[in-house]
């Protein structure tokens, strides 16, 4: 329980960040709520030589609206985001997803960018990014990225991010036909399984649909198929409950451990789809 | 007391009169210390009489004629979600006797304490173990304690039965709320699937557990 020693530097902004960690030559990793590090760090499957610390670079954190989109700095708490007026009110679905993380003391200090980056597979966040069509924001030493979320999570805690980048934030046009459904893990408060899904309705017919799975595989997924389903469908409970059916039948590698079998997430993920795009629908 | 009210009055301890919260030679009720005064004196004893330690203090036994028996009755109101197996503690009753309540604040604390013990082990702690005998549930990412989220908001009531064994009529609250409310909620789970043919359920009340007791022909 007790962390190998490492050095501390707190970085004044991400261009110091950047040349902090490049200066540590793959040595260091970069701190910032430290609700995903830091237990790594204390089972020793983590073990840098240096933190750097990036809470407090100026500007890191916030939720702002610009051009018609929502953007929400890497270093965000879930807190707050949990408690924007402006997501509550544009798009709840993601104020919602990071109310139901963990408990208050994490809210309070876990960020967005950091479970992002960290990507455990049972992260609430991936599904949500994914549903909303999300990008990631992320500076180099070369310059700016900027990932679509779904080329963003790519295996067990692997992300399209190299060690020496840096999540800045994300960006989205908000949706407000979105809704999360999530079945707790009732110690961690990590997902089981949660579907984060999306619609785009007109005229009582679904024009698109977006749906993100977290929790059943090594890493947050869409759900193509039952995305497919729902294009041009009539916006209804019956369309929804036929598309859900089968959802996650395509999905290969399924989690199993001592909170739920890998039959038993097999079987939720229909439920959780359907619930999420229930949901989605009353907001519409 | 005696002892170093006689230091303070210089006198024989066989003459002092102790009355009225006051201590004096008996005849010299003039020259009198209070309670308090030999007690202060008594922690800080300057000069110490000879053959005494500072302090004043004394213990004694008392052994109960019997027992005290507390009793109760805890009724839970739990739902089950058909699709998932989650189980919902909705409503939980608990009227416990505990005689006379000294302190009711206190006794509803114990009560709730307990409460949260006993539903937490119904509902979501287990020590898993694996066949190897390592414990896998050896932090609090995967064991789950009790927080007050996990919690409707308890309703309480006392019947009051004196106890005859001590003069307070008081008996034990400790254990209260962990006793009634554990078999109570895996009893109204198991009322709740009985549909399914089932008469016993081992806690913890995992919602897969549940979910297979339901889908039990495709699970």
């Amino acid at each position: 329980m007790i962390p190998t020693a490492f050095e501390y530097e707190r970085a004044s902004s991400i261009d110091d960040a950047l040349a902090k960690l490049k200066a540590a030559g793959g040595e260091a990793k970069l701190l910032a709520g430290g609700h995903s590090l830091v237990p790594l760090m204390k089972l020793r499957l983590s073990e840098p030589k240096l933190l750097i610390d990036i809470a407090r670079i100026p500007g890191l954190s916030g939720i702002r609206e610009k051009d018609g989109k929502i953007e929400i700095g890497a270093g965000t708490t879930h807190a707050e985001v949990a408690s924007s007026a402006l997501l509550r009110d544009k798009c709840p679905v993601v104020a919602d997803a990071a109310g139901e993380i963990g408990d208050p003391q994490v809210r309070n200090r876990g960020t967005l960018g950091g479970s992002l980056a960290h990507a455990d597979p049972s992260a609430d966040y991936p599904a949500v990014m994914l549903a909303v069509d999300a990008e990631i924001h992320v500076k180099g030493l070369k310059g700016w990225r900027a990932v679509k979320a779904a080329d963003f999570f790519q295996d067990l805690f692997t992300v399209n991010l190299a060690p020496d980048e840096i999540i800045a934030g994300v960006q989205f046009a908000p949706v407000k036909a979105a809704a999360y459904a999530k079945l707790h893990q009732r110690a961690s408060h990590f997902a089981i399984v949660g579907v984060a899904a999306a619609l785009e309705v007109a005229q009582g017919t679904i024009r698109s649909a977006r749906v993100g799975l977290t929790g059943a595989s090594t890493h947050a997924m869409r759900l193509s198929s039952v995305e497919q389903a729902l294009a041009g469908k009539p916006a209804t409970a019956k369309t929804i409950e036929e598309a859900a059916r089968e959802a996650g039948a395509g999905v290969e590698a399924v989690n199993a451990d001592i909170h739920a079998s890998e039959e038993y997430r097999r079987a939720m993920i229909p439920v959780f789809t359907r619930r999420a795009l229930a949901a989605a629908l009353a907001r519409v | 007391m005696a002892k170093f009210a006689s230091a303070m009055l210089e006198a024989n301890e066989n003459d002092l009169v102790f009355e009225n919260g006051r201590v004096f030679v008996k005849g010299a009720p003039a020259s009198r210390k209070s309670f308090a005064e030999v007690a202060a004196f008594a922690y800080v004893p300057v000069p110490l009489p000879p053959g005494l330690e500072p302090g004043l203090s004394e213990e004694a036994f008392f052994e109960p004629t019997n027992n005290t028996y507390p009793f109760g009755c805890h009724i839970s109101v739990v739902e089950v979600d058909r699709e998932t197996g989650e189980p919902t503690l909705l409503k939980l009753v608990a009227v416990d006797d505990a005689g006379h309540l000294i302190n009711p604040l206190i006794v509803e604390g114990q009560i709730h304490g307990g409460l949260a013990q006993g539903i937490g082990q119904a509902m979501i702690e287990e020590a898993v173990y694996n066949a190897d005998g390592q414990l896998v549930t050896g932090s609090f990412m995967d064991y789950a304690m009790p927080r007050a989220t996990d919690f409707p908001r308890f309703e309480l009531d006392a019947t009051v039965t004196p106890t005859p064994v001590n003069p307070l009529g008081a008996k034990g609250v400790g254990e209260a709320g962990t006793l009634g409310s554990t078999p109570s909620i895996v009893c109204a789970v198991v009322d709740a699937l009985s549909e399914f043919g089932v008469k016993h359920i081992d806690m913890m009340l995992r919602p897969e557990k549940l979910w297979r007791i339901i889908h039990g022909g495709q699970a």
